[in-house]
């Protein structure tokens, strides 16, 4: 591959299509989205037009090659995780971006990057679905296929962004979580936080870059404190000469069908994200052991939620607000400490409960998990959650 | 006594998985020769397989290895190949992995010609699912799915990736196996997207329903069907009907490989992307 021939500051310039020497700057999600991967090393996007995503493929196809990296557009989605797999197995950091149809179609070589153990970077930005949908409007609806989609027991690490600022930097840690574990990350985003604009600030670029002090990118480099979870770094040319299958396979590579070896197999796959799930979830609580009710949110939801707060703060409801970048594995912990110091746990979703569900597993126990949904194609506004904090406690009082 | 090809076999992993008089060892034995004698170094060489019974032959080479999922091998290898052009990348796939579930991806690498070698076993069965029909079944075959015979005609896979784009096209057969290392060879040196099908027998899932259930008998029906280009030129249709045109059926050393064309481009955006500054001075 070809090296940067730019110096940093010349970069972000290049990258932005302007000069980066502002306090701030406005930019759309999908390319704060494509920058962050830049940023983060990513060097490999294959993909296939979709929208809302197309932009952080176009942001790459136009920036990329000069960067010393690889574009290609590829005959279809299939084919664009499967080319991203190629080029992560080689030891590239690659990535592509699709919407829910597109999402579809990669599930089954999703689960062959779980298996074989290869870093690889999947941002869905979700329309409303299912089938074609509305393909521009917003939408949580693939929250559980993120975690389920492929099929058999796998792991998952999926992190969703919440405006712009977020697509650059929860991509810069979706690429850093693939390569320290070794498994596909999948950044959910949506129509709305994908292609809206918003001023994000350069300063954001140099706090988050990852240097190599912060992070080790030799490709196979498998941090010690994983070295029991994570099997074989497959890096195609690196001296050694792997066999990389997804059949169920031992210690060399090679297909086994072995009860035990599959069953040891299958398992440290899976403990190699749940336990390291505090690394992995990231989480900001607003009004943390001040309310009464917690609304829980995530991505476009979460900008609702917080202006839910600032309002319900005017009008003197005692309201917290926990805002997930990460949704799996899931921040068990975090809930559950926060559900045993609630009356309610709210949680508005752009679906019809799919995370409420997982949440109400895991605090139903200390509170009253109740799900709020939508699914026309239009966000929540903050009054409408709080007309339902103030139903809920109404009730709960007039009880 | 051992064989040179011992080389690049994991002998450790034999016994194959292959029935008796399947013809997918041959053809492996035919490529393993093939990349011997091109000195091929396992630290550059790659081979990318999908899911089915020509797929697992990678399970027994001793390359850098890559087995893939059902239909994928040609995409997983363009990534392979694009990332590491330095790389020499070979796909050995199969009818059905190839040119049913995988035939897009087939015909878009054929188009792009990128420098891969894309090596198809065609036994016109899917045989590792137990006998299903294939897209490059005859007319009238038996198969599990075709129990009163076929009636759809069969892919020509060598006009359809010539007309796609493919560079390089040839055939060849288990029966003529110093001709098929002397394809595949020429395939690999070949800069640009090389297509080489490998009519291959299988005994026991087509055989034994199509009334032909002897290897030998198998592989003799193949080579006295076969035709050499120049002798099938002065043929009708009519008259070619159950022949197996082999040898090289197309070969275009100029065509611009993808690779090579993506580098050029990508090297003149960067030197257009470091000089920002003479771009503001104008």
């Amino acid at each position: 591959m070809l090296n940067c021939p730019m110096h940093m500051d010349q970069w972000h310039s290049h990258l932005l299509g302007e000069r980066v020497d502002q306090s701030s700057l406005v930019i759309q999600g999908n390319r704060a989205c494509a920058l962050g991967a830049l940023d983060a090393g990513v060097r490999f996007f294959a993909g296939y037009p979709i929208s809302p995503s197309s932009e952080i493929m176009e942001a790459m196809a136009d920036r990329l090659p000069a960067a010393g990296g690889v574009f290609i557009q590829m005959e279809d989605e299939i084919a664009s995780i499967c080319a991203c797999i190629g080029a992560a197995l080689t030891g590239e950091l690659a990535m592509t971006a699709t919407s829910g149809p597109g999402f579809s179609l990669m599930q089954e070589a999703l689960g062959y990057a779980i298996m074989v153990e290869t870093p690889l970077l999947i941002v869905n930005v979700m329309r409303v679905g299912p089938s074609t949908g509305r393909p521009t409007a917003p939408s949580q609806g693939d929250v559980m296929q993120a975690r389920w989609g492929t099929h058999g027991d796998h792991p998952a690490i999926v992190l969703a962004a919440s405006n712009v600022a977020d697509m650059y930097r929860l991509t810069m840690a979706a690429v850093r979580f693939a390569q320290r574990f070794r498994t596909p990350v999948i950044l959910l985003a949506d129509q709305l936080v994908g292609q809206m604009r918003e001023s994000f600030s350069p300063e954001l670029i140099g706090r988050y870059r990852l240097t190599s002090g912060d992070f080790d990118f030799t490709p196979g480099y498998i941090h010690p404190d994983l070295a029991r979870e994570v099997h074989r770094p497959h890096v195609l040319g690196s001296g050694s000469h792997p066999h990389v299958t997804g059949l169920f396979h031992d210690d060399t590579g090679f297909p086994t069908n072995d009860p035990e070896k599959s069953d040891s197999f299958l398992r440290e796959l899976y403990n190699k994200v749940a336990h390291h799930r505090n690394e992995l979830c990231l989480y900001d609580v607003k009004n943390e052991g001040k309310g009464r009710v917690c609304i829980v949110a995530y991505g476009s939801c979460a900008r609702t939620a917080r202006a839910a707060w600032k309002l319900a703060d005017q009008e003197g409801l005692p309201v917290e607000v926990l805002h997930l970048y990460t949704l799996f594995p899931l921040p068990v912990e975090i809930i559950q400490q926060v559900a045993r110091r609630v009356e309610f746990m709210l949680i508005p979703e752009l679906n019809l409960g799919q995370y409420a569900h997982e949440v109400r597993k895991m605090a139903e126990q200390w509170t009253t998990v109740i799900g709020m949904g939508k699914i026309d194609g239009t966000l929540f506004t903050p009054r409408e959650i709080l007309d339902r904090i103030a139903e809920l406690i109404g009730k709960y009082e007039s009880v | 006594m051992s064989l040179e090809i011992e080389e690049f076999l994991h002998t450790e992993r034999l016994p194959h998985i292959w029935c008796p008089g399947c013809g997918n060892g041959i053809v492996t034995a035919a490529f393993l020769r093939a990349a011997l004698d091109l000195g091929l170094k396992r630290e550059s060489t790659v081979v990318v397989s999908g899911i089915g019974c020509s797929s697992r032959a990678s399970n027994y080479i001793d390359l850098g290895t890559v087995h893939s999922i059902h239909g994928r091998a040609i995409a997983v290898a363009t990534g392979i190949k694009m990332a590491r052009p330095n790389f020499t990348v070979i796909v050995l796939t199969g009818d059905g992995d190839g040119a049913a579930i995988g035939g897009n991806h087939l015909i878009h690498a054929c188009r792009r010609n990128i420098d891969l070698t894309c090596v198809l076993f065609n036994n016109q069965i899917y045989g590792m699912t137990g006998g299903q029909l294939s897209p490059t079944m005859e007319v009238g075959g038996r198969a599990t799915t075709a129990p009163h015979g076929h009636v759809e005609p069969p892919f020509d896979l060598c006009r359809l990736t010539e007309a796609a784009g493919a560079s390089f096209v040839a055939r060849g057969t288990a029966g003529h196996i110093r001709q098929l290392e002397k394809l595949i060879k020429k395939g690999i040196a070949h800069p640009g997207f090389a297509f080489i099908e490998a009519v291959v027998p299988c005994p026991t899932e087509y055989g034994r329903r199509n009334g032909t259930a002897n290897a030998p008998r198998m592989l003799d029906d193949e080579r006295t069907r076969s035709i050499s280009k120049a002798k099938a030129a002065g043929l009708s249709r009519q008259e070619l009907a159950g022949k197996i045109v082999t040898g090289i059926l197309h070969e275009d050393t100029t065509a611009p490989e993808f690779l090579q064309a993506y580098t050029a481009d990508a090297r003149a955006q960067a030197e257009e992307a470091s000089a920002p500054a003479a771009k503001e001075q104008k």
